[in-house]
């Protein structure tokens, strides 16, 4: 199948309303290297033990399988905190407390889905500080609007290289779920729904580049970790 | 048209989607276990998935279902087209029409120009005030999105990955474009956790009235 439209993207091209750009450049900036782009980046480095875990999952699957579908679960992990903690400071009011309450429900059964398809495959939850954007609807309505149309062009990138069937067909009907979640989001923004005929995919090396770039990702390292408690010098 | 693929594709999505049915109803809002289920086999089919456990697909099988897309896509842009020559259309709706039938024309021309010569030409569509009036307008553009996205969905493991790659750019903004005609409905854009497949032989039905023989 050619593409006659031959789009060569960017992020500065997927990110057509500005609204990516908009939200995370309001974030206070930090210089330390978001979890994310450890963990995921890294790929093969980072999570090239699992296949040899007994896990259900792990035991028949493609190393490549369980490191896109760790990939998703860390994207479903990011979205469904976002949610969780905006209904849980209560700021929204009318259409968006609904939309954040039905996404919210969505993506933690996302989660759900994932760490218990990948077993002790599944990558730990990173710690998460949204930096305020939870507590202001124009603030978490941008958020939103970039996560959902972050969420749809990562699995548009990551369903191609999918290799069981069946975790191509689940990874499908999320993808159209989160195509759903940012139509339902942008329309309540003030934006197109549907901006364009054709959505674009996103590499994870970009996608982990924007993520990073919010800083929404706080978790240390276990190095880091244990360099930061107090040495017992005794 | 190779017609043993979509044969094939078709008695396993009748397996499929009364399960998937069943488990999203309930339980997918919510529940894990079912997502879980949905993840894990279920919504490709249990007897399917034994016999071809990798993606695999071929070049007819590729040509075979964007062929589908085409009839759907043409399908829509065609309703979206008499919709607005109504004339009845206004404020969000009339703007909907126009944003959604000028994507389905570029996904007519897309799906076109990778078919070739294969791509045959377009059967006449009537849709009556099903496309003219305001109030039918709205349900049936979600009974048309709905199920080319599901269609699109159910099809979607059966293709090639370079044409998943491509198709699935299309995919996602029939999923805006349900989602936007739900809400014009004042339903809930994304009513469930995962969406669920649908049948080509359910989409027949769905679009029959609307094909001229």
């Amino acid at each position: 199948m050619t593409n006659s439209d031959s789009i060569s993207l960017k992020v500065d091209d997927f990110d057509v309303d500005g609204a990516v750009r908009e939200a995370f450049e309001r974030m206070p900036q930090h210089t330390r290297s978001g979890f994310l782009g450890r963990t995921v980046a890294a790929g093969a480095a980072a999570l090239g033990a699992v296949a040899v875990w007994p896990a259900l999952a792990s035991a028949k699957s493609d190393p490549g399988d369980i490191t896109i579908l760790n990939f998703a679960l860390s994207l479903e992990y990011l979205q469904a905190s976002f949610y969780t903690e905006a209904e849980q400071i209560g700021a929204l009011r009318g259409a968006l407390a609904h939309q954040a309450n039905v996404v919210g429900t969505h993506e933690r059964a996302h989660v759900k889905a994932f760490k218990q398809l990948l077993g002790s495959a599944a990558i730990k939850e990173p710690a998460f500080d949204f930096h305020g954007v939870t507590e202001n609807p124009d603030a978490f309505r941008s958020t939103a609007v970039a996560f959902e149309d972050l969420a749809t062009a990562a699995y548009k990138e990551q369903a191609p290289l999918i290799k069981s069937r069946s975790y191509l067909a689940g990874a499908l009907a999320i993808h159209s779920v989160e195509a759903r979640h940012a139509a339902w989001i942008r329309r309540l923004a003030g934006f197109l729904p549907a901006a364009h005929a054709f959505d674009e995919p996103l590499t994870d090396a970009k996608v982990v580049h924007i993520v990073n770039s919010t800083h929404f990702v706080t978790l240390k390292d276990p190095t880091t970790s244990m360099e930061a408690k107090p040495r017992f010098t005794g | 048209m190779v017609k043993g693929a979509l044969t094939r594709s078709e008695s396993a999505d009748q397996e499929r989607v009364p399960l998937v049915a069943r488990l999203s109803r309930g339980a997918l809002l919510k529940g894990s276990v079912a997502v879980v289920g949905a993840l894990a086999g279920a919504a490709v089919g249990g007897a399917e998935l034994a016999a071809s456990a990798s993606s695999g697909g071929s070049a007819a099988t590729d040509r075979e279902i964007l062929t589908y897309g085409l009839l759907m896509e043409r399908l829509q842009a065609a309703f979206y087209a008499a919709a607005l020559a109504g004339g009845r259309l206004t404020g969000e709706a009339r703007q909907f029409a126009q944003v959604v039938g000028a994507e389905e024309q570029a996904h007519v021309k897309f799906l076109t120009a990778a078919l070739g010569s294969s791509a045959g030409a377009s059967p006449r569509f009537s849709f009556g005030d099903s496309a003219t009036d305001p109030a039918k307008f709205i349900a049936t553009a979600i009974s048309l999105e709905e199920t080319g996205l599901g269609v699109y969905n159910g099809q979607a493991v059966n293709l090639t990955p370079k044409t998943l790659a491509a198709a699935a750019r299309v995919v996602s903004v029939e999923a805006r474009h349900a989602a936007w005609a739900r809400a014009l409905a004042g339903k809930d854009p994304a009513p469930v956790a995962v969406d669920v497949p649908i049948t080509v032989a359910q989409a027949k039905q769905t679009f029959k009235p609307y094909i001229v023989q």
